[in-house]
Protein backbone atom coordinates (compact mmCIF):
# COMPACT_ATOMS: atom_id res chain seq x y z
CA UNK A 1 0.00 0.00 0.00
CA UNK A 2 1.50 3.28 -1.09
CA UNK A 3 -0.02 6.68 -0.33
CA UNK A 4 1.36 9.88 -1.86
CA UNK A 5 0.46 13.28 -0.40
CA UNK A 6 0.62 16.40 -2.60
CA UNK A 7 -0.56 20.02 -2.61
CA UNK A 8 0.51 23.64 -2.56
CA UNK A 9 3.16 24.64 -0.03
CA UNK A 10 1.65 25.41 3.35
CA UNK A 11 -1.59 23.56 2.62
CA UNK A 12 -1.15 20.98 5.35
CA UNK A 13 0.56 18.15 3.43
CA UNK A 14 3.14 17.42 6.05
CA UNK A 15 0.71 17.51 8.97
CA UNK A 16 -1.62 15.16 7.07
CA UNK A 17 1.22 12.76 6.17
CA UNK A 18 2.45 12.65 9.76
CA UNK A 19 -0.93 12.04 11.39
CA UNK A 20 -1.78 9.35 8.83
CA UNK A 21 1.55 7.57 9.22
CA UNK A 22 1.40 7.42 13.00
CA UNK A 23 -2.28 6.52 13.11
CA UNK A 24 -1.75 3.61 10.71
CA UNK A 25 1.22 2.46 12.80
CA UNK A 26 -0.97 2.55 15.93
CA UNK A 27 -3.47 0.37 14.11
CA UNK A 28 -0.76 -2.27 13.81
CA UNK A 29 0.59 -1.64 10.33
CA UNK A 30 4.27 -1.52 9.54
CA UNK A 31 4.65 2.05 8.29
CA UNK A 32 7.36 3.79 6.33
CA UNK A 33 7.19 7.61 6.14
CA UNK A 34 9.12 9.07 3.21
CA UNK A 35 9.98 12.73 3.15
CA UNK A 36 10.25 13.39 -0.60
CA UNK A 37 10.13 17.16 -0.21
CA UNK A 38 13.39 18.87 -1.12
CA UNK A 39 12.65 21.07 1.90
CA UNK A 40 12.05 18.20 4.32
CA UNK A 41 10.01 18.92 7.45
CA UNK A 42 8.12 15.67 7.97
CA UNK A 43 10.24 14.82 11.02
CA UNK A 44 8.85 17.87 12.81
CA UNK A 45 5.22 16.83 12.39
CA UNK A 46 6.00 13.22 13.26
CA UNK A 47 7.43 14.46 16.54
CA UNK A 48 11.15 13.68 16.23
CA UNK A 49 12.14 17.35 16.71
CA UNK A 50 14.31 19.93 14.94
CA UNK A 51 17.67 18.39 15.66
CA UNK A 52 16.85 14.88 14.49
CA UNK A 53 15.12 16.27 11.39
CA UNK A 54 18.24 18.27 10.52
CA UNK A 55 20.48 15.30 11.27
CA UNK A 56 18.58 13.22 8.69
CA UNK A 57 18.88 16.05 6.18
CA UNK A 58 22.62 16.39 6.61
CA UNK A 59 23.13 12.63 6.38
CA UNK A 60 21.13 12.65 3.18
CA UNK A 61 23.17 15.60 1.86
CA UNK A 62 26.43 13.74 2.40
CA UNK A 63 25.20 10.47 0.92
CA UNK A 64 25.86 11.26 -2.74
CA UNK A 65 27.91 14.42 -2.43
CA UNK A 66 29.51 14.97 -5.80
CA UNK A 67 27.84 11.95 -7.35
CA UNK A 68 24.63 13.38 -8.76
CA UNK A 69 24.22 10.65 -11.33
CA UNK A 70 23.82 7.90 -8.76
CA UNK A 71 21.13 9.15 -6.46
CA UNK A 72 20.07 6.23 -4.26
CA UNK A 73 16.45 5.06 -4.23
CA UNK A 74 14.21 5.61 -1.25
CA UNK A 75 14.59 2.01 -0.12
CA UNK A 76 18.37 2.32 0.05
CA UNK A 77 18.15 5.61 1.95
CA UNK A 78 15.68 4.05 4.37
CA UNK A 79 17.87 1.01 4.84
CA UNK A 80 21.02 3.03 5.57
CA UNK A 81 19.65 6.12 7.31
CA UNK A 82 16.12 5.35 8.38
CA UNK A 83 15.17 6.89 11.67
CA UNK A 84 12.77 5.63 14.27
CA UNK A 85 9.81 7.98 14.80
CA UNK A 86 7.09 7.64 17.48
CA UNK A 87 4.66 4.69 17.22
CA UNK A 88 7.32 2.71 15.35
CA UNK A 89 7.09 4.65 12.09
CA UNK A 90 10.32 4.47 10.08
CA UNK A 91 11.28 7.82 8.56
CA UNK A 92 13.66 8.58 5.70
CA UNK A 93 14.62 11.79 3.91
CA UNK A 94 14.70 10.86 0.24
CA UNK A 95 15.97 13.90 -1.60
CA UNK A 96 18.85 16.33 -1.26
CA UNK A 97 17.69 19.85 -0.42
CA UNK A 98 19.22 21.22 -3.62
CA UNK A 99 18.45 18.33 -5.97
CA UNK A 100 17.28 19.93 -9.22
CA UNK A 101 14.91 17.08 -10.09
CA UNK A 102 13.94 15.20 -6.96
CA UNK A 103 12.18 11.91 -7.40
CA UNK A 104 10.38 9.86 -4.80
CA UNK A 105 8.84 6.44 -5.19
CA UNK B 1 14.56 -5.03 0.78
CA UNK B 2 11.03 -6.26 0.62
CA UNK B 3 8.36 -3.69 1.35
CA UNK B 4 5.33 -5.80 0.65
CA UNK B 5 2.87 -5.68 3.50
CA UNK B 6 4.15 -2.29 4.55
CA UNK B 7 2.30 0.96 4.32
CA UNK B 8 4.36 3.70 2.67
CA UNK B 9 3.27 7.31 3.25
CA UNK B 10 5.20 9.71 1.00
CA UNK B 11 5.12 13.46 1.65
CA UNK B 12 5.91 14.91 -1.78
CA UNK B 13 7.40 18.27 -2.61
CA UNK B 14 5.07 21.25 -2.66
CA UNK B 15 3.51 21.68 -6.08
CA UNK B 16 3.44 19.05 -8.79
CA UNK B 17 7.12 18.49 -9.67
CA UNK B 18 7.63 15.23 -7.79
CA UNK B 19 4.30 13.99 -9.07
CA UNK B 20 5.46 14.35 -12.67
CA UNK B 21 8.51 12.26 -11.80
CA UNK B 22 6.68 9.54 -9.88
CA UNK B 23 7.46 6.08 -11.25
CA UNK B 24 5.13 4.58 -13.85
CA UNK B 25 3.94 2.01 -11.34
CA UNK B 26 2.18 4.81 -9.47
CA UNK B 27 0.77 4.43 -6.00
CA UNK B 28 -2.49 3.18 -4.50
CA UNK B 29 -3.79 6.53 -3.29
CA UNK B 30 -2.89 10.12 -4.04
CA UNK B 31 -4.08 12.52 -1.35
CA UNK B 32 -4.40 16.01 -2.74
CA UNK B 33 -4.43 18.59 0.05
CA UNK B 34 -6.41 21.69 -0.89
CA UNK B 35 -7.03 24.87 1.09
CA UNK B 36 -10.02 27.06 0.23
CA UNK B 37 -7.95 29.59 -1.73
CA UNK B 38 -7.84 29.99 -5.52
CA UNK B 39 -4.09 29.28 -5.61
CA UNK B 40 -4.41 26.09 -3.63
CA UNK B 41 -7.39 24.89 -5.67
CA UNK B 42 -5.44 25.55 -8.84
CA UNK B 43 -2.42 23.54 -7.68
CA UNK B 44 -4.74 20.75 -6.59
CA UNK B 45 -6.53 20.73 -9.94
CA UNK B 46 -3.23 20.44 -11.78
CA UNK B 47 -2.18 17.61 -9.51
CA UNK B 48 -5.47 15.80 -10.19
CA UNK B 49 -5.00 16.27 -13.95
CA UNK B 50 -1.50 14.77 -13.80
CA UNK B 51 -2.68 11.82 -11.72
CA UNK B 52 -5.48 11.14 -14.23
CA UNK B 53 -3.20 11.67 -17.22
CA UNK B 54 -0.57 9.21 -15.97
CA UNK B 55 -2.99 6.88 -14.13
CA UNK B 56 -0.95 7.25 -10.96
CA UNK B 57 -3.56 6.15 -8.46
CA UNK B 58 -6.90 6.85 -6.84
CA UNK B 59 -7.35 10.49 -5.85
CA UNK B 60 -8.73 11.57 -2.49
CA UNK B 61 -9.06 15.32 -1.99
CA UNK B 62 -8.46 16.53 1.55
CA UNK B 63 -10.12 19.91 2.10
CA UNK B 64 -7.77 21.53 4.58
CA UNK B 65 -8.34 24.48 6.97
CA UNK B 66 -12.05 24.57 6.25
CA UNK B 67 -13.72 27.40 8.17
CA UNK B 68 -17.21 27.40 6.70
CA UNK B 69 -19.70 25.59 4.48
CA UNK B 70 -18.73 28.01 1.72
CA UNK B 71 -15.09 26.92 1.99
CA UNK B 72 -16.05 23.29 1.60
CA UNK B 73 -18.49 24.04 -1.22
CA UNK B 74 -15.76 25.89 -3.13
CA UNK B 75 -13.50 22.85 -2.97
CA UNK B 76 -16.25 20.33 -3.77
CA UNK B 77 -17.17 22.40 -6.80
CA UNK B 78 -13.59 22.31 -8.06
CA UNK B 79 -13.37 18.52 -7.64
CA UNK B 80 -16.81 17.21 -8.61
CA UNK B 81 -15.50 13.77 -9.57
CA UNK B 82 -13.55 13.06 -6.42
CA UNK B 83 -14.15 12.11 -2.83
CA UNK B 84 -13.60 15.26 -0.73
CA UNK B 85 -12.73 14.82 2.95
CA UNK B 86 -13.08 17.96 5.08
CA UNK B 87 -10.53 18.79 7.77
CA UNK B 88 -11.51 21.84 9.85
CA UNK B 89 -9.27 24.84 10.48
CA UNK B 90 -7.93 24.08 13.92
CA UNK B 91 -5.91 26.27 16.29
CA UNK B 92 -4.46 23.11 17.84
CA UNK B 93 -2.60 22.39 14.57
CA UNK B 94 -1.29 25.96 14.46
CA UNK B 95 -0.08 25.65 18.06
CA UNK B 96 1.68 22.35 17.35
CA UNK B 97 3.30 23.83 14.22
CA UNK B 98 4.48 26.82 16.15
CA UNK B 99 6.22 24.65 18.70
CA UNK B 100 7.48 22.06 16.22
CA UNK B 101 5.56 19.22 17.80
CA UNK B 102 3.41 16.39 16.49
CA UNK B 103 -0.29 17.30 16.63
CA UNK B 104 -0.99 13.68 17.58
CA UNK B 105 1.04 14.22 20.76
CA UNK B 106 -0.10 17.73 21.69
CA UNK B 107 -3.78 17.58 20.69
CA UNK B 108 -4.98 14.06 19.90
CA UNK B 109 -8.62 15.04 20.43
CA UNK B 110 -8.55 18.23 18.33
CA UNK B 111 -11.14 18.19 15.52
CA UNK B 112 -8.56 18.32 12.70
CA UNK B 113 -6.54 15.47 14.20
CA UNK B 114 -9.73 13.43 14.63
CA UNK B 115 -10.66 14.03 10.99
CA UNK B 116 -7.24 12.81 9.86
CA UNK B 117 -7.22 9.71 12.06
CA UNK B 118 -10.68 8.83 10.69
CA UNK B 119 -9.30 9.27 7.17
CA UNK B 120 -6.45 6.86 7.97
CA UNK B 121 -8.95 4.12 8.79
CA UNK B 122 -10.99 4.79 5.65
CA UNK B 123 -7.95 4.71 3.38
CA UNK B 124 -6.98 1.22 4.35
CA UNK B 125 -10.52 -0.04 4.52
CA UNK B 126 -11.09 0.85 0.87
CA UNK B 127 -7.68 -0.25 -0.43
CA UNK C 1 17.08 47.51 -6.68
CA UNK C 2 17.08 43.80 -7.42
CA UNK C 3 15.39 41.77 -4.72
CA UNK C 4 13.95 38.25 -4.58
CA UNK C 5 11.58 36.76 -2.03
CA UNK C 6 12.15 33.17 -0.92
CA UNK C 7 10.84 30.94 1.87
CA UNK C 8 8.88 27.83 2.71
CA UNK C 9 5.82 27.21 0.58
CA UNK C 10 2.86 29.06 2.05
CA UNK C 11 5.02 31.50 4.04
CA UNK C 12 3.50 34.46 2.19
CA UNK C 13 6.10 35.21 -0.50
CA UNK C 14 3.59 36.06 -3.21
CA UNK C 15 1.38 38.31 -1.10
CA UNK C 16 4.37 40.25 0.20
CA UNK C 17 6.33 40.44 -3.07
CA UNK C 18 3.27 41.47 -5.10
CA UNK C 19 2.41 44.20 -2.62
CA UNK C 20 6.06 45.29 -2.44
CA UNK C 21 6.30 45.61 -6.24
CA UNK C 22 3.22 47.83 -6.49
CA UNK C 23 4.17 50.06 -3.56
CA UNK C 24 7.63 50.52 -5.08
CA UNK C 25 6.05 51.46 -8.40
CA UNK C 26 3.79 54.00 -6.66
CA UNK C 27 6.93 55.78 -5.51
CA UNK C 28 8.06 56.29 -9.05
CA UNK C 29 10.32 53.31 -9.61
CA UNK C 30 10.08 51.45 -12.88
CA UNK C 31 9.32 47.95 -11.60
CA UNK C 32 9.52 44.60 -13.30
CA UNK C 33 7.93 41.85 -11.20
CA UNK C 34 9.47 38.48 -11.94
CA UNK C 35 7.48 35.34 -11.20
CA UNK C 36 9.74 32.27 -11.41
CA UNK C 37 7.31 29.99 -9.65
CA UNK C 38 5.65 27.42 -11.93
CA UNK C 39 2.82 27.39 -9.38
CA UNK C 40 0.19 30.10 -9.14
CA UNK C 41 0.92 33.05 -6.95
CA UNK C 42 2.30 36.45 -7.73
CA UNK C 43 -0.22 37.43 -10.40
CA UNK C 44 -3.10 37.22 -7.90
CA UNK C 45 -1.20 39.30 -5.38
CA UNK C 46 -0.45 41.98 -7.98
CA UNK C 47 -4.11 42.16 -8.90
CA UNK C 48 -3.86 40.69 -12.39
CA UNK C 49 -6.93 38.84 -13.61
CA UNK C 50 -4.96 36.01 -15.27
CA UNK C 51 -2.32 33.85 -13.71
CA UNK C 52 -0.98 32.14 -16.79
CA UNK C 53 1.01 34.40 -19.14
CA UNK C 54 3.85 32.60 -20.92
CA UNK C 55 5.94 34.43 -23.49
CA UNK C 56 4.28 33.83 -26.86
CA UNK C 57 5.82 31.60 -29.51
CA UNK C 58 6.40 34.53 -31.84
CA UNK C 59 8.96 35.96 -29.40
CA UNK C 60 11.08 32.81 -29.45
CA UNK C 61 13.12 30.90 -32.02
CA UNK C 62 15.05 27.63 -32.13
CA UNK C 63 18.80 27.93 -32.02
CA UNK C 64 20.29 26.90 -35.38
CA UNK C 65 22.12 23.57 -35.21
CA UNK C 66 25.45 25.13 -36.13
CA UNK C 67 25.44 27.60 -33.24
CA UNK C 68 26.37 27.08 -29.61
CA UNK C 69 23.99 27.97 -26.81
CA UNK C 70 20.62 27.20 -25.30
CA UNK C 71 18.04 25.31 -27.33
CA UNK C 72 15.66 28.27 -27.65
CA UNK C 73 16.25 32.01 -27.56
CA UNK C 74 14.58 35.33 -28.16
CA UNK C 75 14.01 35.74 -31.86
CA UNK C 76 16.67 37.64 -33.78
CA UNK C 77 16.27 41.39 -33.49
CA UNK C 78 14.18 41.28 -30.31
CA UNK C 79 16.15 42.70 -27.38
CA UNK C 80 15.34 41.71 -23.78
CA UNK C 81 14.08 45.24 -23.10
CA UNK C 82 11.81 45.14 -26.15
CA UNK C 83 10.59 41.69 -25.16
CA UNK C 84 9.50 43.02 -21.76
CA UNK C 85 7.94 46.14 -23.22
CA UNK C 86 6.01 44.16 -25.77
CA UNK C 87 5.08 40.94 -23.98
CA UNK C 88 5.19 41.42 -20.21
CA UNK C 89 1.74 41.96 -18.72
CA UNK C 90 0.98 45.34 -17.17
CA UNK C 91 -0.31 45.11 -13.62
CA UNK C 92 -1.92 47.90 -11.59
CA UNK C 93 0.34 50.86 -10.70
CA UNK C 94 2.27 50.26 -13.91
CA UNK C 95 4.19 47.23 -12.66
CA UNK C 96 5.34 45.08 -15.57
CA UNK C 97 4.94 41.37 -14.91
CA UNK C 98 7.13 38.70 -16.44
CA UNK C 99 6.61 34.96 -16.09
CA UNK C 100 7.11 31.86 -18.21
CA UNK C 101 3.68 30.36 -17.72
CA UNK C 102 2.33 27.79 -15.33
CA UNK C 103 2.89 24.06 -15.30
CA UNK C 104 -0.12 22.09 -16.49
CA UNK C 105 0.26 18.38 -17.01
CA UNK C 106 3.47 18.42 -19.05
CA UNK C 107 6.32 20.70 -17.89
CA UNK C 108 7.95 20.43 -21.32
CA UNK C 109 5.22 22.60 -22.80
CA UNK C 110 6.86 25.55 -21.04
CA UNK C 111 10.44 24.97 -22.22
CA UNK C 112 10.44 27.56 -24.99
CA UNK C 113 8.94 30.27 -22.83
CA UNK C 114 11.25 29.32 -19.97
CA UNK C 115 14.44 29.64 -22.04
CA UNK C 116 13.38 33.07 -23.29
CA UNK C 117 12.38 34.14 -19.77
CA UNK C 118 15.82 33.21 -18.44
CA UNK C 119 17.56 34.96 -21.29
CA UNK C 120 15.61 38.17 -20.69
CA UNK C 121 16.48 38.21 -16.99
CA UNK C 122 20.14 37.41 -17.66
CA UNK C 123 20.58 40.10 -20.31
CA UNK C 124 18.42 42.97 -19.03
CA UNK C 125 20.46 46.13 -18.47
CA UNK C 126 20.72 46.81 -14.73
CA UNK C 127 19.40 50.37 -14.92
CA UNK C 128 16.16 49.84 -16.80
CA UNK C 129 13.87 48.31 -14.18
CA UNK C 130 14.01 47.58 -10.50
CA UNK C 131 13.46 43.84 -10.21
CA UNK C 132 11.16 42.30 -7.60
CA UNK C 133 11.08 38.53 -7.77
CA UNK C 134 8.88 35.79 -6.34
CA UNK C 135 10.91 32.58 -6.32
CA UNK C 136 9.53 29.06 -5.92
CA UNK C 137 8.88 27.87 -2.37
CA UNK C 138 11.36 25.65 -0.62
CA UNK C 139 15.08 25.15 -0.91
CA UNK C 140 15.55 23.55 -4.28
CA UNK C 141 15.40 26.31 -6.89
CA UNK C 142 16.31 29.76 -5.48
CA UNK C 143 20.05 29.25 -5.53
CA UNK C 144 20.46 27.05 -8.57
CA UNK C 145 20.23 29.81 -11.14
CA UNK C 146 16.63 30.90 -10.60
CA UNK C 147 17.53 33.81 -8.34
CA UNK C 148 20.72 34.79 -10.15
CA UNK C 149 19.48 38.34 -10.82
CA UNK C 150 19.00 39.28 -7.18
CA UNK C 151 21.51 41.12 -5.00
CA UNK C 152 19.24 40.90 -1.95
CA UNK C 153 17.30 37.83 -0.86
CA UNK C 154 14.42 38.35 1.50
CA UNK C 155 13.54 35.15 3.31
CA UNK C 156 9.90 35.23 4.37
CA UNK C 157 9.65 33.44 7.73
CA UNK C 158 6.66 32.61 9.88
CA UNK C 159 7.23 32.10 13.60
CA UNK C 160 6.60 28.38 13.14
CA UNK C 161 9.04 25.48 13.51
CA UNK C 162 8.99 24.28 9.87
CA UNK C 163 9.22 27.80 8.49
CA UNK C 164 12.21 28.58 10.73
CA UNK C 165 13.95 25.36 9.76
CA UNK C 166 13.37 26.15 6.07
CA UNK C 167 14.77 29.67 6.57
CA UNK C 168 17.91 28.30 8.16
CA UNK C 169 18.44 25.99 5.21
CA UNK C 170 17.87 28.84 2.75
CA UNK C 171 20.32 31.10 4.59
CA UNK C 172 22.90 28.30 4.47
CA UNK C 173 22.39 27.70 0.75
CA UNK C 174 22.52 31.44 -0.02
CA UNK C 175 25.83 31.89 1.72
CA UNK C 176 27.38 28.83 0.09
CA UNK C 177 26.87 30.23 -3.41
CA UNK C 178 29.66 31.52 -5.60
CA UNK C 179 28.71 35.20 -5.41
CA UNK C 180 28.13 37.49 -2.47
CA UNK C 181 24.48 38.26 -1.80
CA UNK C 182 22.70 39.99 1.03
CA UNK C 183 20.30 37.74 2.92
CA UNK C 184 17.78 39.11 5.39
CA UNK C 185 14.51 37.94 6.90
CA UNK C 186 10.98 39.27 6.64
CA UNK C 187 8.94 38.02 9.59
CA UNK C 188 5.40 37.19 8.48
CA UNK C 189 2.21 36.38 10.37
CA UNK C 190 3.69 37.56 13.64
CA UNK C 191 1.30 37.63 16.58
CA UNK C 192 3.55 38.52 19.49
CA UNK C 193 6.11 41.25 19.98
CA UNK C 194 8.83 38.69 20.61
CA UNK C 195 8.24 36.83 17.32
CA UNK C 196 10.64 38.92 15.23
CA UNK C 197 13.36 38.62 17.81
CA UNK C 198 12.77 34.87 18.02
CA UNK C 199 13.07 34.61 14.23
CA UNK C 200 16.28 36.61 14.24
CA UNK C 201 17.78 34.46 16.97
CA UNK C 202 16.78 31.16 15.38
CA UNK C 203 17.87 32.05 11.85
CA UNK C 204 20.84 34.29 12.59
CA UNK C 205 19.37 36.78 10.11
CA UNK C 206 18.59 40.44 10.41
CA UNK C 207 14.80 40.90 10.41
CA UNK C 208 14.07 43.90 8.17
CA UNK C 209 10.28 43.86 8.49
CA UNK C 210 7.64 42.28 10.70
CA UNK C 211 4.31 41.72 8.97
CA UNK C 212 1.55 41.01 11.49
CA UNK C 213 -0.91 38.16 11.20
CA UNK C 214 -3.74 40.09 9.64
CA UNK C 215 -7.19 38.58 9.08
CA UNK C 216 -7.86 41.08 6.30
CA UNK C 217 -4.70 39.96 4.49
CA UNK C 218 -5.78 36.33 4.90
CA UNK C 219 -9.27 37.11 3.62
CA UNK C 220 -7.77 38.71 0.48
CA UNK C 221 -5.78 35.52 -0.07
CA UNK C 222 -8.92 33.39 0.22
CA UNK C 223 -10.68 35.63 -2.27
CA UNK C 224 -7.74 35.56 -4.69
CA UNK C 225 -7.40 39.35 -4.53
CA UNK C 226 -4.40 41.63 -4.24
CA UNK C 227 -3.97 42.69 -0.59
CA UNK C 228 -3.35 46.23 -1.79
CA UNK C 229 -6.77 46.35 -3.46
CA UNK C 230 -8.75 44.33 -0.90
CA UNK C 231 -7.17 45.80 2.22
CA UNK C 232 -5.15 48.94 1.39
CA UNK C 233 -5.19 50.22 4.96
CA UNK C 234 -4.44 46.93 6.67
CA UNK C 235 -1.58 46.49 9.10
CA UNK C 236 -0.07 43.98 6.67
CA UNK C 237 0.11 46.48 3.82
CA UNK C 238 1.55 49.09 6.18
CA UNK C 239 4.31 46.72 7.23
CA UNK C 240 5.23 46.03 3.60
CA UNK C 241 5.22 49.78 2.98
CA UNK C 242 7.76 50.22 5.78
CA UNK C 243 9.88 47.52 4.15
CA UNK C 244 9.79 49.46 0.87
CA UNK C 245 10.89 52.60 2.77
CA UNK C 246 13.78 50.78 4.28
CA UNK C 247 15.08 49.16 1.10
CA UNK C 248 14.54 52.34 -0.87
CA UNK C 249 16.88 54.16 1.51
CA UNK C 250 19.49 51.48 0.98
CA UNK C 251 19.11 51.64 -2.81
CA UNK C 252 18.97 55.39 -3.38
CA UNK C 253 19.61 55.23 -7.10
CA UNK C 254 16.18 55.91 -8.45
CA UNK C 255 14.77 56.50 -11.85
CA UNK C 256 11.48 58.12 -12.63
CA UNK C 257 9.32 56.31 -15.11
CA UNK C 258 9.24 58.28 -18.35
Amino acid sequence: MKIAVVGKGGSGKTTTSAVLARTLARQGHSVVALDCDSNPNLGISLGVGDDETERLVSMRQSLDEGDEAHAPGWDEVLDRFGSEAPDGVRLAVVSRIDNPEPGCL
Amino acid sequence: MDFSGQVVVADLEAGVGTLTRLGDAGVDKVLIIVEPTPKSVEVGSRAAAIVADKSLGEVVVVASRVQSDDDLAMIRKAFPDHQVVPVPDDPAIVAADRDGQAPLDTAPDAPAVQALTALAGDLLATA
Amino acid sequence: MRVAFVGKGGAGKSAISGTFARLLARRGHPVLAIDSDPLPGMAYSLGLPHDDAPLPDEAIEDRPDDEEGPRYRLRAGLSPVEAVERYAATAPDGVRFLQFGKVRTDPRALFRSQFAFRQIIRELPVDRWDLVGDLPGGTRQPFTGWGGYADTFLIVVEPMAKSLLSARRLARLASSGDRPVRVVAVANKVTEAVDAEHISRRTGLEVVAAVPLDPVFAAAERAGKAPLDAAPDSAGVQAVSSLVDRLEKEHPRMKVTP
